[in-house]
């Protein structure tokens, strides 16, 4: 092990390459990653904020906010369920705000939402009629409490009276209303979408039981399948595009993964078949194979360490760099460690190739000075 | 040539390796480019592919089909533009719909008003509706003849319309999902039935053909100028500007620089450490005769046929993926694309194996007599 971390120290030209192809390898993981974390975060947060167990839809709507309706009649049939504790409803539309200090074309693409369960972060009661609270993706925005923003073509004039973390939706700013505020500004602007009296888009219905699976299946058995629940989780993953973002991004991740594997078998097979002799003299001196063999994994690690760290570093200035708005990127401590992670460990299985060749080698061989 | 051929040979196992590295490499590369494509294909085909030349959006709708509503006042003032030759409404929404039916599904309906504005330039199939639950389909999602039915709840779903498709057109999805181009009456009674309480339907966008002698960018730069609330894009920039495409280019960028960024460096580092090791075997050539522009010629046909090697293997990898249906986006083999990148990949290996080639011309065949032939 020693000798193994000596060789490191005394020719640390001898793993620059590869160190330098695993740090592009860790970049590009590291960057996969959190271009799949800034996509999903960026179109589910308005849905992680609930603080409910499920999301009623319009049993026709296929599961989209904005082609759900659900009428007065249907919103008495779930919320007599039994097990089902509180229900509020929740609409949204997008629109174009218009900003002060922004210019007469520069709009800022919007999602309001109406609510009346309170997501994280907001306060029980919604706010008034025409008062909303931001999103703080939206300070970036030039948007802060006491801004007047103007909805629509309509330029429906909602006020800003505070801010909410987290809570972007479809990769847009959010805004938080009452459904009251959410009913006159979608009438006003878009009347293809108009919500009569007393109709949500959507219910948020918290349970009295733990688990909602059962409870869905009894909300949609009283409404006789006029609605489709499903618990937050599934709910995100029904968002439009999410669940095929996560597929297709894990799978290149999981191809990258495996040229890493490839890039340090082949460094290290390489680098083992460069050793052979020494190996065979240091086995004849009484030196083990499990304890060459843990120089060279030793070694693996430390390159695919230091590849990591420097691909966290990159991460973090790229996250830094990228201007809001153009690629949605975000570098979260999880994503970044466990790609550090997968990484190392694509490293130790990587050199685990060369276990054979070191095996091999036979001490006697060194003895009688064949190579 | 023989050298190199029978160093391979012996050492199959490595250079195996390192074809099956690079072959992956080109893989996810040509599969990346490929997604890049049916992405954006899928995300504005239907606009590259509709009829009108201009089409003009509200400014609060930021370039998005869904987003935008033009109110009569709005389209008059658009109208009224000296340079107009005809005008006519498009509109867009996404459905629930059965097709044939079977299970529920989305397919998004772009209404339009006038042929020639906004319905498809060119069919693929079939020919153009002439009433108004007639459809032209993307190919990818419909067949000539398939019936697509709205899907409802409440009283409305007697009254819900369903469309016959009597065309097919190529490329020409909308939000990567399946679109029908359907006549306005159509449209307007899918909305209608879709939302009971909507009262009116209003143009997404209003499109527009300009006058003889008037130019696509003049009337998109009068349009604009006769209202702040108008936003005139020629067809081109209509789909080039759509939220969400320049961002999905960019991120796909960066990943391709990276990954080419990897290709030379694996090939460069494989043929440094096995020129590092073959130094003595090397030196020795050189000291009995062989010219280095032999031995660098011999490392470079090496080259050639690991990232060749890798190159055939990837394309092997990728081309049945472009007979499988990833969702609603449809992968496709681009020749050009793909010999493209073959080009790039190979002349980046050979880039790579530069500084292994330098370390060959810098062999000094004396060393061979004083027992070095270290590098």
């Amino acid at each position: 092990m020693r000798l193994a971390v000596r060789e490191m120290r005394r020719r640390p030209g001898r793993f620059a390459i590869a160190t330098v192809i695993l740090t592009l390898i860790a970049v590009l993981l590291m960057f996969l990653g959190g271009l799949l974390d800034g996509l999903v975060a960026s179109s589910t947060g308005a849905f992680r904020a609930q603080r409910a167990n499920l999301l009623v839809y319009s049993g026709n709507s296929r599961n989209s906010l904005e082609r759900s309706r659900i009428e007065p009649d249907v919103r008495h049939q779930v919320e007599s369920v039994p097990g089902v504790k509180r229900v509020g409803g929740l609409g949204s539309v997008q629109l174009g705000g218009r900003i002060p200090g922004r210019g007469a074309r520069d709009l800022v693409p919007i999602v309001l939402f109406g609510y009346e369960l309170a997501p994280l972060g907001l306060p029980s009661t919604p706010p008034g009629v025409g008062t909303v609270y931001a999103d703080d993706s939206l300070r970036a925005k030039n948007v802060g409490v006491g801004t007047t923003i103007h909805l629509g073509p309509s330029r429906s004039a909602v006020t800003v009276v505070g801010f909410v973390s987290d809570t972007r939706y479809s990769g847009q700013g959010t805004l938080w209303g009452s459904v009251e505020t959410w009913r006159q500004v979608l009438n006003a602007n878009r009347p293809d979408a108009r919500a009569g009296p007393g109709v949500v888009q959507a219910l948020v219905v918290q349970g009295a039981l733990p688990g909602g699976s059962r409870l869905a299946e009894r909300i949609d058995r009283a409404t006789d399948e006029a609605t489709t629940t499903l618990t937050i989780t599934e709910a995100i993953n029904a968002l439009p595009g999410v669940s095929q973002q996560r597929t297709v991004f894990n799978q290149i991740i999981g191809v990258t993964v495996v040229i890493a594997i490839i890039v340090v078998a082949l460094f290290f097979a390489l680098l083992t078949v460069e050793r052979t002799a020494l190996y065979g003299v240091l086995k004849a001196i009484g030196a083990s194979s499990r304890s060459l063999f843990a120089g060279v994994v030793l070694q693996a690690v430390v390159v695919a360490l230091i590849a990591s760290l420097v691909g966290i570093i990159a991460s973090l200035v790229l996250d830094a760099l990228i201007p809001a708005g153009t690629i949605p990127f975000v570098a979260t401590p999880a994503r970044l460690l466990s790609s550090a992670v997968v990484l190392v460990v694509a490293a130790v299985v990587g050199c685990a190739f060369s276990l054979r060749r070191v095996l091999r080698v036979d001490p006697a061989a060194a003895i009688g000075g064949t190579p | 040539m023989f050298l190199a051929l029978r160093e391979m040979n012996r050492a199959r196992l490595r250079f195996g390796l390192l074809i099956c590295a690079v072959g992956l490499l080109v893989f996810l590369i040509l599969t990346q480019q490929a997604i890049e494509g049916g992405l954006v294909r899928g995300f504005v085909g239907a606009l590259r592919q509709q009829s009108a030349p201009v089409l003009v959006y509200s400014v609060d709708g930021q370039r998005t089909l869904q987003g935008s509503v033009i109110e009569p006042g709005l389209e008059a003032k658009i109208r009224a533009v000296g340079g107009v030759a005809e005008a006519g409404w498009i509109g867009q929404s996404t459905f629930t719909v059965r097709v044939d039916g079977g299970a529920e599904s989305d397919a998004a309906l772009i209404g339009y008003q006038h042929s020639g504005l906004g319905d498809p330039s060119e069919l693929s199939s079939g020919r153009r509706p002439v009433g108004p639950t007639e459809a032209v389909g993307s190919a990818a999602d419909f067949t000539v003849g398939s019936r697509v039915g709205i899907v409802t709840s409440g009283p409305s779903g007697a009254t819900a319309p369903a469309f016959t498709v009597v065309g097919l057109v190529k490329d020409a999805q909308i939000q990567v999902t399946p679109t029908l181009f359907v006549p306005w009456a159509g449209y307007e009674a899918a909305v209608k039935a879709a939302n009971p309480d909507a009262t009116t339907v209003l143009p997404s966008v209003i499109a527009a053909r300009p006058a003889p002698g008037v130019g696509d960018t003049e009337l998109v730069r009068r349009i604009n100028a006769a209202s702040p609330d108008a936003d005139a894009l020629t067809r081109s920039q209509a789909a080039r500007d759509t939220p969400g495409v320049a961002q999905v280019q960019q991120s796909f960028q960066l990943i391709f620089v990276l990954y080419g960024l990897v290709v030379p460096l694996v090939t460069g580092l494989f043929f440094l450490i096995i020129t590092f090791q073959k130094a003595s075997a090397l030196t020795l050539l050189r000291a009995i005769g062989a010219r280095s522009g032999a031995l660098v010629r011999s490392l470079l046909i090496q080259v050639a046929l690991v990232v060749g090697g890798g190159i055939v293997i990837g394309v092997l990898l990728f081309s049945p993926l472009t007979l499988i249906q990833f969702g609603a986006i449809s992968i496709r083999f681009d020749p050009g694309s793909v010999l493209a990148w073959s080009a790039g990949l190979l002349l980046l290996g050979v880039a790579g194996a530069l500084v292994a080639a330098r370390r060959v011309l810098a062999i000094d065949p004396l060393e061979a007599t004083t027992g070095g032939g270290g590098l």
